[in-house]
């Protein structure tokens, strides 16, 4: 019976423990202090960001306005597809776009199996890791992060945050409420494996590619800031 | 899982003598730690994050009694319903009760280490369900009923060219190629699709759980575990209690430390918490979803002197850096964890007796304990182990008492000397002229796999005296 498991695992676990009072567990906690994050690739966070999800197989487009937005996203559906097709979110961000500009016929809701590209609206990025993340709810269903051939996310620069602990932070009052969120999804790359005798190869189960999308006080110098560290960090001795 | 560790040596032997393997481990042997070093290097203070990270799991272990309270807490408020199993077998029977209550006939699987342990698979088909593993690596060995070699890379011994046999086996698709190592993740992705999009019920594990929130963490690179956990109705997450820290941040340094360690990246392309059921609000997500955690007589370790070793992040860096892993491959350990952890968990959560050779595959180099991303003092444990083998009289009686004499010869410092003083005299003049012995007595264990170098002549105390008396 699981409650009489439980009762004997309780009793080992507490004869194990220290038995110490919750006031002086949680001030014990706190003495520890922060973990060091690690270090960013550039003092600029917004391209210490591309640069990591240029490392993590991610693309990139420089999209200030929303109709940069909607117009980066057709000519890449259109690139890819041909086609101006795409399943997005439900996130207000998405809806407000002006999708006739950019050529794009957005449907509203849940990927079904079968249709190749999705877009999300991330609610921030982490620049330590080049992460994007996402909430789940009615705005953003999981399975439109993880059944398309290519997971499109738009993200806010303002919205970028440097590290992993400054998330938790954001986070605070969704996780602390009433009903918390039931998922929170850091994506940080194309799904990929290296199951196979080691080599990488993009598109495992998920997205074979993942297209980040920056809007917002975002310039195209800091992409070529982010390429060039990268192709210097390729080529130390290369001209 | 059936413990097969008593015929380690047997098997070690085995995996030496198949010549395209051990090249295969060779390679994986020098490229894991190349890249595990550069996203240490690159991260910056990664000792200090490591020993941030150690005084947090320790402070979690000495008050898990507090956290495990809290966590369940936390998960029954978020809407899971929280099991306890005390045994393997009784992980096994919440499960399938879980799914005969669902009339479930397909379950999705993420990989997990848990469920190898407890032997989950054989159970729910031996209770008429249809069981998927679907990480490409657990996939591959399911097809090919073999059991995980790498707790990280559960099919890094097979090569493409095995893997693309199988799948035309397996696969009823036709005649095509599948020459690429590209080609083969296509055709499991397709076949894999159709499982996630059937399933009845999703299986995965957790590389935490947030006492603070009751949310547990996933850190997957394949996304596989998220469509496990994201599409089928009913969720059941397997896990251990000492997967259980504080808070989220802890959560992401952990997470911070399993990755670089593991695969060398700054962090998988999925990390995901989940804190339980759908809501009211969205539109997907399991309708219910279980958590059960597993004792297996973790919580005697605990309780032990080998605590430390349940601070294990599951990173597989001590494999990866093991001389003895990569020469007699992970299969040889014979159960679920190889390696340097494997050989310090299996006896403690089997028996020392049935897993005698494991702490004796060690040569104590000490460089599992050096990348250890936890800092658990694996060679102090394995040694432990032994000492406590030999307390209990555990191994052959030649081999005891071979170890007694020893003891009480290098026990005896004036005796030691005089007797290897003179043995190395003798070995080095009948071996001066040749420089070495194909045979020796009382050494068969070295000289028939190697010559045995003859000694210089002096031992190492002759010749720091003659140094130091030169000094004077």
């Amino acid at each position: 019976m699981s409650s009489e498991s439980r009762s004997r695992i309780m009793a080992r676990v507490r004869h194990a423990s220290l038995g110490q009072n919750a006031a002086a567990i949680e001030a014990q906690l706190d003495d520890f202090g922060v973990a060091p994050a690690a270090e960013l690739p550039h003092d600029d966070t917004c391209v210490a960001f591309m640069i990591n999800v240029l490392r993590n197989q991610g693309s990139i487009d420089v999209a200030p306005q929303r109709v940069d937005v909607v117009k980066a996203v057709g000519q890449y559906i259109y690139r890819h597809y041909r086609s101006h097709r795409l399943v997005a979110g439900n996130d207000p961000h998405l809806a407000a776009m002006p999708w006739r500009d950019g050529g794009v016929l957005p449907r509203f809701g849940e990927i079904e199996p079968g249709e190749p590209v999705a877009l999300s609206y991330a609610q921030w990025g982490v620049a330590e890791t080049g992460a994007t993340i996402f909430l789940s709810g009615r705005n953003n269903p999981a399975r439109n992060n993880l059944l398309p051939e290519h997971h499109l996310v738009v993200l806010d620069v303002n919205q970028l945050l440097p590290d992993l602990e400054s998330l938790w932070q954001q986070l605070e009052p969704a996780i602390t409420g009433a009903e918390r969120p039931r998922a929170l999804f850091c994506i940080a790359g194309p799904s990929s494996t290296a199951d196979i005798e080691a080599q990488l190869v993009c598109g495992a189960h998920g997205p074979r590619a993942w297209h980040v999308i920056l809007t917002g006080e975002v310039r195209q110098e800091q992409l070529d800031t982010a390429l060039d560290v990268l192709s210097s960090k390729k080529n130390p001795g290369g001209s | 899982m059936e413990l097969q560790s008593q015929h380690f040596t047997r098997k070690a032997v085995a995996a030496l003598a198949d010549e395209a393997a051990a090249a295969q481990r060779d390679a994986m042997a020098l490229f894991t730690p190349v890249v595990r070093e550069a996203a240490v290097q690159q991260f910056g203070d990664f000792e200090a994050l490591r020993q941030h990270v150690k005084r947090i799991r320790r402070h979690s272990l000495d008050n898990l009694d507090y956290y495990l309270a809290r966590f369940e807490l936390e998960a029954t408020n978020n809407g899971n319903q929280v099991h306890y199993a005390d045994s393997a077998s009784e992980l096994n029977s919440i499960v399938l009760d879980i799914c005969q209550q669902h009339d479930a006939r397909k379950v999705a699987k993420g990989k997990s280490m848990v469920t190898e342990e407890t032997g989950l698979n054989d159970y729910l088909k031996r209770g008429g369900l249809e069981v998927i593993e679907t990480d490409l690596g657990e996939y591959i060995i399911q097809q090919a009923g073999e059991t995980p070699s790498h707790i990280v890379g559960p099919a890094l011994h097979k090569s493409k060219e095995q893997v693309r046999e199988l799948f035309l086996e397996k696969h009823a698709l036709g005649e095509r190629e599948l020459e690429s190592i590209s080609d083969l993740v296509g055709e499991a992705r397709s076949v894999l699709r159709d499982h996630f999009l059937q399933a009845d019920i999703g299986i995965i594990g957790a590389n935490a759980l947030i006492a603070e929130t009751g949310y547990s963490m996933l850190v997957t690179n394949e996304g596989n575990g998220d469509l496990c956990a994201n599409l089928p109705r009913v969720l059941i997450i397997c896990t251990t209690l000492d997967r259980i820290l504080p808070r989220g941040e802890d959560a992401t340094a952990v997470q911070r430390l399993l990755v670089r360690s593991a695969t060398g990246q700054p962090q998988t392309c999925y990390t995901s918490f989940y804190s339980g059921p759908r809501r009211e609000t969205e539109l997907d997500g399991p309708l219910e979803t279980h958590i059960v955690l597993l004792d297996n007589q973790r919580s005697d370790i605990l309780a032990s002197d080998y605590r430390e070793m349940l601070q294990c992040i599951r990173c597989g860096a001590c494999l990866n850096h093991c001389p003895i892993f990569t020469a007699s491959g992970g299969h040889s350990y014979g159960w679920v964890y190889p390696g340097p952890m494997g050989s310090v968990l299996t006896p403690l959560l089997n028996s020392l007796e049935d897993t005698a050779a494991l702490p004796n595959a060690c040569t104590s180099c000490g460089r599992c304990a050096e990348v250890c991303p936890a800092d658990i003092p694996l060679p102090d444990l394995l040694r432990d182990l032994r000492h406590q083998q030999s307390q209990e009289n555990i191994g052959s009686p030649r081999w005891r008492m071979g170890l007694r004499l020893h003891a009480w010869v290098a026990a005896r410092p004036g005796l030691y000397q005089f007797l290897t003083t003179r043995v190395m005299s003798i070995l080095n003049k009948l071996g001066r002229r040749k420089g070495s012995f194909h045979k020796l007595p009382f050494a068969s264990g070295w000289t028939d796999q190697r010559d045995f170098p003859s000694p210089q002549g002096e031992s190492f105390m002759q010749q720091y005296k003659a140094r130091r008396d030169d000094r004077e």
